[in-house]
């Protein structure tokens, strides 16, 4: 039988296209998962620390403990020796609280689970971007709310330059606020 | 030479090399290609991977397949770990700054050295500091990686095997009770003492073992210098000399710019009368001198002279200018006397002349310096000079330098040797010094010391003497140490650890003070630190009567790292039997050797230091090595060229080298530069260069740098040297006279400048653009250079290595063209090769506005900031090149290689060396193209204190690596939009132009055009 283009349609190309469009779609809906972005990421942390508590019921500044915040380039995560500036007296029978004491009686450092992270060729700084006024929320979601600490938005190169192009849009509390600098060197050296 | 050159044309025509002068055709082949032949061909074939293309997609295909099968959701990020007690001074990414002293040389620069995290990862100096004000040399800059340096001694060792401490202590302490018993000596061998401390402590150490003999050592120092002060005067505190002062500056055979004495300091007193904006009076510089070295780059007029002819050339001089009178009462014996002695001596007149008429002119407003190498006598017949012409007046008394513990006589230490042999003495303690490798090769230190029981060497890494030692102790580096220094009078610092030891290494003063106490458990780590603060509270804090407490004191002190207060100095007359009256001519076959003390590896103390390694060398622009430099005249004599190794006979012992020919040196001069050829060193400086201190003589009568009578022979053989003077040529193919055209170097007299201040820009074309030019707003940034405060020092290009975590590539790849120094120093010659005339030029990313490197780039990855910074992301880059092909400065840098990897066996690849990198900037691995960024981690810094604090950012708040290394403050940096700001002054400057202006690129480094300041009636 002489095979007509009808035969090399339906045979060959036909299933070829799908396969493409098919493995098109698979790949991108994988790699466009939030997931992939590290949303929704909050892994176990070695003491059940909540912010819920601390940030939100009892308010706690966040600067109380991230100290450096609004002076350096790193927020840092505090020192086991602020946390016992309260729990030397507070909460001391607790069982997270008595894995704490035993953290600084020991000398050693918590290993705490990051979970912001952007690549280490990028220079991020977080002064400059609180001093501009910029609510630690709008790129951390609302710890005040979250037991477990989790990221909810990207970090991703876009996701700062979206923020830089249009900051009245991302930022709309903040009343005066310029662009962004979204050269290369603002963040790459 | 090349008949294309005619006489007019000769006096601005640059040429970088002898092969360019000659138009080489191998040079011209070079510089029509971008990159060196062989530089992007790498490929072995046997080197190559065996697995084919198709196996290769194969394994890449499985393993993208098992790798997505393996992909969870999240990707684990690590952990973050906070400490537990935070200190409270450190704050994540947060520099700290701690003022000490450096120990590079004897000189004591005051420093501030940065930390990160509590690892010290810059070393700077200390702006307030009164000798150095801010600046440090090269040397001090690359020291930081010897705090790093993997192959440091880690442990204490008993004959090579490791041991602890109390066991050699034990050990220790039971000879030297024995030797102190039995009466014999104990030898400590030391360098140049600079602390009172250390003094007090050695002193403690004779009074308790009263056996004990002090040897200071050093390979050249002060030695000559000083004791020639103390026949002329009686002390060997000889003083300062205030350059800034001076209008004549004569230079004997010195590299007062160079790396004499505290240059540091030389060169910022000497460039404050190069002044084109304050419009000083400039001075003018004769330099006599055989080889050619920096200061002599910088001269006015260069007077070729042999080293071993310079009593001579002292007495002509003191002859002539006594005809004109002398500021001191001679009587007539002694001008009969004096006019008795021998200075017949064939030199070039017409410069002498005018050096006699500008000395006798400015009598007291003139100096006479001569080297360190020169012998006794001439420093002597130079103190003379310096009193008949009144220059004494430029002596500065305030700030002299000290000697607490005289250099060893020559005959001491033939003495000691000879009592080593004999058997007299019991102990030779080596506090941080390496006799056997400085001293002279005739001496047999080597071969003594093995008869001697006690053998101890304390040292931060093995050496020769180390290798000879039976207890080798490990100190701890400067940066780990406590100490003082008081060199220079009325100057006190105080130098302090800025990180806890990082291998079980102990303070050098520690161990001795242990064993003072005869017991090893009372060691404590801080025995010293107690000692120090003893010695400072007793010394320093009662000489001042400071009226606050002690404590308070020695912070504040702490704090600023020196302390100024008066000193006394005695001033004597000048003691005429000190001249003597011998010709001190030598018969000679006219060939002399003259050895000097190397730029960069100081006494073989920095072999290890690749950073200074790879520094091309100021003049020649060799790395890697150390060579001889002689005349073209002479290498034409002997048939050789570059890389031919001669064979050198002097004292009956011979040595080979290879050859630079280095024009401007005198006819029958050899130089070769000193503290190369190191044999016990680590894998850094193993095999590099060649050690002339064989050739020394032990028992010399004037100077055992300057060795008369040698005989030269070529040898045939071939060692390959290399030199980065070709690399990065400008590129000149289609214009020969190119470097006078193109106007890469402009310079004029300062006549001219006088006459017509703008004399510089009358052939000037307007340029134009077809483009619509960019505007730009707010902060532009841009630099300026002053050539005419350049010494080509290279203090910047190593200060920018530290700061911009720059690799050492080695000497193979050096060879390739592939250096990754950020900044170049090009050196261009005019006049002829016996006596030309040198130009300086750093040449660094220009960041042009327009600039030709970014259009080209396939991806984008090379383009311009809104504050005028061409910029480069590495992320970006995919390594096509073709941004360096379009440079026309030549500026670019691509990674070969991984070079951290790749160097010496990945020597400087490991997790302690990584400690030196500044964080803030990214380390650049394989395939990606590098360059000067401006230091855009300093100026994103300065923005964020500037958001900060609330205010907008300036100009000044940045200084770059460079800026703020740069000795004399040539390189200004800053807001070119700002017109009241120090760097829009310089760009509208008379003298400024820019390198390549007429290919309207409009680079953002302005130059400021050197003045030579020629005698009026030298023309």
């Amino acid at each position: 039988m002489k095979k007509t283009v009808l035969d090399y349609a339906l045979k060959i190309r036909l299933p070829l296209t799908l396969f493409v469009i098919a493995t098109t779609f698979v790949l991108t809906y994988y790699i466009s998962r939030p997931e992939r972005d590290s949303i929704g990421y909050s892994p176990e942390q070695p003491i059940k620390f909540s912010h819920k508590l601390h940030a939100g019921a009892m308010a706690i500044d966040c600067q109380y403990c991230h100290t450096e915040v609004g002076k350096g380039r790193h927020a840092t995560i505090p020192s086991v020796n602020v946390c016992m500036n309260c729990h030397s007296v507070a909460r001391k029978d607790k069982p997270e609280i008595v894995k704490l004491t035993q953290y600084y009686e020991e000398g050693k450092p918590i290993p705490w689970k990051r979970i912001h992270k952007i690549p280490d060729y990028a220079y991020f700084n977080h002064s400059v971007h609180v001093n501009k006024g910029i609510d630690c929320t709008s790129c951390h979601g609302d710890i005040k709310e979250m037991d477990v600490v989790g990221q909810v938005r990207q970090f991703t190169m876009n996701a700062c330059l979206d923020c830089h192009r249009e900051p009245h849009k991302n930022l709309p509390y903040l009343e005066k606020v310029n662009n962004g600098p979204d050269n290369c060197w603002a963040c790459h050296r | 030479m090349n008949e294309n050159r005619n006489s007019n044309e000769l006096k601005k025509d640059y040429w970088k090399s002898l092969k360019d002068y000659n138009n080489d055709p191998d040079l011209l082949k070079i510089k029509a290609n971008e990159f060196l032949e062989g530089v992007t061909e790498d490929f072995d074939e046997s080197k190559l991977s065996g697995i084919s293309r198709r196996r290769f997609i194969a394994l890449l295909t499985a393993s993208t397949a098992f790798a997505a099968t393996a992909c969870t959701d999240y990707r684990d990020k690590g952990e973050i770990i906070p400490y537990n007690k935070r200190p409270e001074e450190i704050k994540p990414g947060k520099a700290n700054y701690y003022a000490s002293t450096c120990n590079g040389c004897s000189q004591s620069c005051g420093i501030l050295v940065k930390t990160r995290e509590g690892r010290p990862i810059k070393i700077d100096g200390n702006p307030e500091h009164p000798i150095n004000n801010g600046k440090i040399c090269s040397k001090g800059q690359a020291s930081i990686i010897n705090l790093y340096d993997p192959e440091r001694l880690k442990e204490p060792l008993i004959s090579g095997r490791k041991t602890g401490w109390s066991n050699i202590d034990k050990d220790v302490i039971t000879l030297l009770d024995n030797a102190k018993k039995n009466n014999k000596e104990i030898a400590i061998v030391t360098g140049k003492v600079v602390s009172p401390t250390v003094k007090k402590l050695l002193d403690d150490f004779k009074t308790k073992y009263s056996s004990t003999k002090i040897y200071s050592v050093e390979l050249i120092g002060d030695k000559l210098r000083s004791e020639a002060w103390f026949e002329s005067y009686g002390s060997y505190n000889y003083p300062a000399i205030k350059f800034d002062q001076a209008n004549i500056i004569l230079s004997l055979d010195s590299d007062f710019l160079g790396n004499e004495g505290n240059f540091i300091e030389n060169m910022q007193k000497y460039s404050s009368k190069r002044d084109v904006v304050n419009k000083v009076n400039f001075n003018r510089l004769y330099v006599a001198e055989g080889r050619m070295s920096a200061t002599g780059m910088m001269a006015d007029y260069r007077i070729s002279i042999s080293p071993d002819k310079q009593y001579q050339f002292v007495m002509m001089l003191i002859k002539e200018v006594l005809k004109s009178g002398s500021s001191i009462n001679l009587s007539n014996d002694f001008i009969t006397r004096i006019n008795s002695v021998n200075s017949s001596l064939k030199i070039d007149r017409s410069k002498v002349n005018l050096l006699l008429k500008d000395l006798i002119a400015n009598k007291g407003k003139s100096i006479v310096y001569a080297g360190d190498t020169l012998s006794k006598d001439v420093h002597v017949a130079v103190n003379f000079l310096n009193e008949i012409l009144g220059n004494t007046a430029l002596y500065d008394y305030s700030r002299v330098f000290k000697s607490f513990i005289p250099y060893a006589k020559n005959e001491e230490i033939i003495r000691l040797i000879d009592s080593m042999n004999d058997g007299n003495v019991d102990v030779v303690i080596h506090f941080d010094t390496n006799p056997v490798f400085i001293l002279p090769g005739d001496v047999g230190y080597e071969a003594a010391l093995k008869k001697v029981s006690g053998t101890i060497s304390l040292t931060e890494s093995e050496n020769e003497t180390s290798a000879v030692c039976k207890f080798v102790l490990p100190v701890n580096n400067q940066l780990e140490s406590w100490g003082d220094s008081n060199i220079r009078t009325g100057v006190y610092s105080l130098q302090q650890p800025v990180i806890s030891p990082i291998f079980n290494t102990r303070q050098k003063e520690s161990i001795l003070l242990t064993w003072l106490n005869g017991d090893p458990s009372l060691y404590t780590d801080d025995l010293y630190h107690k000692y120090l603060i003893n010695s400072f509270n007793t010394g320093i804090y009662t000489g001042i009567k400071n009226s606050a407490d002690e404590k308070t004191f020695w912070y504040s002190v702490l704090h600023d790292g020196f302390i100024t207060f008066n000193e006394e100095n005695k001033i004597s007359n000048f003691n005429f039997n000190a001249l003597t009256n011998k010709s001190n001519s030598i018969e000679s076959n006219g060939y002399t050797l003259h050895l000097t003390e190397s730029y960069f590896v100081g006494d073989g103390r920095f072999a290890n230091n690749g950073w200074l390694q790879e520094v091309p060398h100021p003049v020649s622009k060799v790395s890697w090595d150390n060579y001889a430099s002689v005349s073209p005249s002479l290498a034409k004599e002997l048939n050789v060229d570059m890389d031919d190794v001669i064979e050198l006979s002097a004292n009956g012992k011979t040595f080979n080298v290879p050859v630079v020919v280095q024009p401007g040196v005198a006819e029958k001069t050899i130089n070769i530069e000193l503290g190369y050829g190191r044999t016990v060193v680590g894998d850094v400086g193993k095999g590099i260069g060649f050690n002339p201190i064989i050739l020394m003589n032990k028992i010399s009568s004037s100077s055992p740098f300057v060795i008369s009578n040698i005989t030269i022979k070529k040898t045939g053989d071939k060692h390959k040297l290399v030199s980065t003077q070709e690399h990065h040529s400008l590129d000149d193919t289609f214009v020969k006279d190119f470097h006078r055209i193109r106007k890469i170097i402009q310079e004029g007299t300062v006549e001219e400048y006088n006459q017509d201040p703008h004399f510089l820009h009358h052939e000037k074309h307007e340029v134009f653009g077809i483009t619509r030019e960019h505007k730009y707003t707010g902060v532009k940034w841009a630099m300026s250079i002053d050539l005419n405060k350049c010494t080509s020092c290279t203090a910047c290009v190593t200060s920018c290595n530290v700061e911009n975590n720059i690799p050492v590539v080695g000497k193979d790849q050096v060879g390739r063209g592939r250096e990754m120094q950020w900044i170049r120093i090009d050196r261009y010659y005019s006049g002829t090769p016996e006596d030309p005339i040198v130009s300086n030029q750093p040449m660094l990313c220009q960041h042009c506005d327009n600039a030709p490197c970014e259009n080209v780039c396939p991806v984008n990855a090379t383009n311009h900031s809104p504050d005028g910074l061409n910029q480069m992301a590495y992320n970006r880059c995919v390594g096509t090149r073709y941004c360096s092909n379009n440079c026309p400065y030549k500026v670019r840098r691509y990674n070969f290689f991984d070079f951290r990897d790749h160097f010496a066996d990945e020597y400087y690849q490991n997790n302690l060396t990584a400690l030196v990198n500044n964080p803030e900037v990214t380390v650049r691995s394989r395939g990606v193209m590098e360059k000067c960024t401006f230091c855009i981690q300093r100026i994103m810094e300065a923005r964020s204190d500037a958001i900060t604090e609330g205010r907008e950012l300036k100009g000044s708040d940045v200084v770059t690596a460079c800026q703020q290394a740069c000795p004399t403050n040539a390189i200004v940096f800053g807001d070119m939009n700002d017109p009241e700001s120090k760097i829009s002054k310089m760009r509208d400057h008379n003298l400024a132009y820019h390198v390549l202006e007429e290919l309207n690129i409009k680079p953002n480094v302005t130059y400021i055009a050197k003045l030579r300041n020629t005698h009026p009636e030298g023309n």
